[in-house]
């Protein structure tokens, strides 16, 4: 009893050491950072009690010495000064925000974007001053047009700010980001008043406009709102908005008429989808397509663009109804051995991840459907944040020797905790997207199955004499403007749009579609 | 002895061959796209040069006009240029060491010419992998009227040509036609050819697209 009283005790006065013995500044508001020098002093407190540092006198003109280093284009010197400047004053000093403020600055010149961010964050928490208060946002907000920490910056900073004060362009932001935390919370009236208060002139209007029209599509669960296709038409052709974003739009357009049945409007739709010259474009985008054209009829247009997602560009892209509709487009054309082939072909490129699925193995250990999920929205956005801060943390080593062994240290620990802190968050999303990925491959191959039954079916139907062939299906003839060039296993980028099948039709009058 | 017969079993075999692949893949798929680019009426700024006579190089400035009727056919409807002859140092030898007269070389000055072009080839090539730039290749049929110092004398000329597209309405064009021009007038007999290489700007106007 006494050992185990005695051993709480020793565990007790390590940790008053190690709080203690964590630089002034150093843990605050990071609370991971402060864990890390917390557990590394645990384990040393056996040996001694660590003693508590003293702040440094620092000489005031470090600051102005770190800021030529900075304008004079070397961030990698005045980096380490700004942090002891940092570490070594209280946050009442005068210069102590900038210095904050700088030191983010220079390492995010360094490509130490994530250690910036986190002392730009640490400006907005703590606001020791008002005239750097803005210039940290305006960075924070450039720094999540890449991947970043969407919990600190998105929802802890921007998501919290007290907005009465900041410049418009950065409230903006800040309203934006606020509403769309109301959103996902559903709390949709409180959204709509933040994204109120945003200039109908400004990107971040249209955006909000998005977000609130995916919003209520998603909670209308039968009927679809035939106004919303127009509102989505609209938000499409908005300058305002980035290409990227009024693709999407374009793509909201054409998968409702889709579900409408407007084939036609969800067929023009697709073609108002823009890609940048010379650009691949998205797997999803051409296989909705294809099914829009098989719908409509246009079953060799169809597989023309199936062969565009056979180009190398999208060959690690998980389709499995590409197989599918390869299969019924050749049991329309009545090809009954190849519609049997290109089904098999599911299962057999799939077996791994099917046999996964069904032992009830961790899926997230099936390389294709961990590719698949990882490419899925939120997952997606967490592995692009965890890869870069994977080479962040490689690219600090190459400043060890500049840095100083208080800077690299504190960064190396900031990095490892982040690096964890972002693996957690991407496993955890990870396994509800592998799970929607594998539902997704088992529908397919359900689909598949049953296909093969029809096909095997009629492979074997009796021929009745006097049958003729019959062409219900016409080929498009080429037109007087257009141009063919004949596919011969090189896909370029600019025709993956335009692909066209040939297949005479070998169907019978009984069997005909 | 058998050796035939093998060979022969194994020729028979490529036709089914042929027939498993087109069974496992049947169909063909082609890339149909929109002519990127179609020419109206172009107007062809160029330069050029005439390489075949040993004794001067005329290099020369044209300017034409061409109707495009179809994608595969046109008509350069005229085209005139002036040529300014550098000598060769064989006539320079010729005039210092042998004393012969200058008036005594038959040079072209300026000529005059029409064409017609067919245009089958249209395609497209890849630069470095990273941009694709859109072309065609021609023939052209036509005829010519050249002055040469002392005389006039017309030419019938065949030749081919290529063309890039740099946008819709700018294009670089390279022309090599070989002019057989008849004898008539200045005392020569002999039919004689004219050589020209010209690489000129075209400027499309009026194009659809």
């Amino acid at each position: 009893m006494k050992r185990l009283l005695f051993s709480l005790t020793l565990l007790g006065s390590a940790w008053a050491s190690a709080q203690s013995a964590t630089p002034p500044d150093a843990g605050l508001g990071d609370a991971a950072a402060a864990t890390a020098a917390a557990a590394a002093a645990t384990t040393g407190a056996s040996s001694a009690p660590a003693a508590p540092v003293q702040p440094k006198k620092i000489d005031p003109r470090l600051f102005d010495s770190a800021l030529q280093d900075y304008f004079t284009g070397n961030p990698r010197y005045a980096a380490p000064k700004l942090f002891e400047y940092t570490e070594n004053l209280p946050s009442t000093d005068e210069n102590y925000a900038w210095a904050q403020f700088f030191l983010a600055k220079s390492l995010i010149e360094l490509n130490l974007r994530h250690a910036g961010a986190v002392y730009l964050a640490r400006i907005a928490r703590e606001r020791t001053n008002p005239a750097v208060l803005p210039k940290a946002l305006e960075e924070l907000q450039k720094l999540t047009d890449l991947p970043h920490d969407e919990l600190m910056i998105d929802e802890q900073i921007f998501g919290a700010l007290d907005l009465g004060f900041l410049p418009e362009e950065v409230a903006g932001y800040a309203h934006y980001q606020q509403g769309l935390v109301d959103l996902r919370v559903g709390n949709e009236r409180w959204a709509t008043t933040h994204f109120s208060k945003l200039p109908e002139t400004s990107p971040e209007a249209s955006r909000a406009k998005y977000a609130m029209l995916v919003t209520r599509l998603r909670s209308s669960k039968k009927e679809l709102p035939k106004e919303m296709i127009d509102e989505f038409f609209e938000l499409a052709k908005d300058e305002k908005l980035t290409q990227d974003a009024r693709n999407d739009a374009m793509l909201a357009v054409a998968r409702l008429r889709y579900e409408l049945g407007d084939y036609k409007g969800a067929l023009a739709a697709y073609d108002l989808v823009k890609l940048p010259d010379l650009d691949p474009g998205r797997a999803t985008l051409y296989l909705e397509e294809a099914w829009t054209r098989y719908q409509l009829g246009q079953i060799h247009a169809a597989m023309g663009i199936l062969t565009t997602l056979d180009a190398p560009s999208f060959r690690d892209e998980f389709q499995p109804d590409k197989y599918l509709l390869k299969a019924l487009v050749y049991r329309d054309l009545c090809h009954y051995l190849p519609a049997k082939r290109a089904a098999k072909e599911l299962t057999r490129k799939y077996a791994d991840s099917l046999e996964a699925v069904r032992e009830r193995e961790d899926l997230t250990r099936d390389a294709r459907l961990l590719r698949a999920a990882s490419a899925r929205g939120g997952t997606r956005r967490a592995k692009r944040f965890f890869d870069s801060l994977e080479r962040e943390g490689e690219n600090l080593g190459r400043y060890a020797g500049t840095f100083g062994d208080r800077l690299f240290g504190y960064l190396t620990r900031l990095y490892d905790l982040s690096r964890a802190e972002s693996l957690r968050v991407y496993n955890e999303r990870l396994a509800d997207s592998v799970r929607v990925e594998a539902d997704r491959l088992l529908r397919s191959s359900e689909q598949v199955r049953l296909m093969e039954y029809e096909v095997g079916l009629k492979l074997y139907e009796r021929v009745k004499r006097g049958s003729k062939l019959v062409a219900l299906i016409q080929e498009e003839e080429l037109k007087d403007d257009e141009v063919a060039f004949k596919f011969v296993n090189e896909y370029w980028n600019d025709e993956l749009r335009d692909y066209r099948f040939s297949l005479k039709s070998r169907c019978i009058e009984e069997t005909a579609r | 002895m058998y050796r035939p017969l093998i060979l022969l079993c194994l020729l028979l075999g490529a036709p089914a061959l042929a027939q498993l692949e087109d069974l496992e893949n049947p169909g063909t798929v082609s890339a149909v796209q929109q002519r990127a680019y179609r020419m109206q009426h172009e107007l062809n700024l160029s330069v050029g040069v005439l390489p075949l006579d040993a004794f001067y190089k005329g290099l020369y400035a044209q300017v034409g006009y061409t109707a495009h009727f179809t994608d595969t056919f046109a008509w350069q409807i005229g085209r005139a240029a002036y040529s300014y002859a550098a000598k060769t140092g064989l006539r320079e030898q010729l005039e210092r060491d042998f004393g012969v007269l200058p008036t005594a070389f038959d040079e072209v000055q300026f000529f005059f010419g029409s064409d017609l072009m067919w245009k089958p080839f249209y395609g497209k090539f890849s630069v470095l992998n990273r941009w694709v730039l859109h072309g065609e290749a021609f023939f052209m049929l036509g005829a010519s009227l050249f002055k040469f110092t002392n005389v006039w004398r017309p030419g019938v000329n065949v030749g081919g040509g290529g063309r890039v597209f740099l946008n819709q309405y700018v294009s670089l064009r390279l022309d090599v036609t070989n002019n057989v021009v008849i004898p008539i007038g200045g005392g020569s007999v002999a039919l004689t050819n004219v050589m020209t290489i010209t690489l000129g700007l075209g400027i499309n106007f009026g194009a659809t697209e």
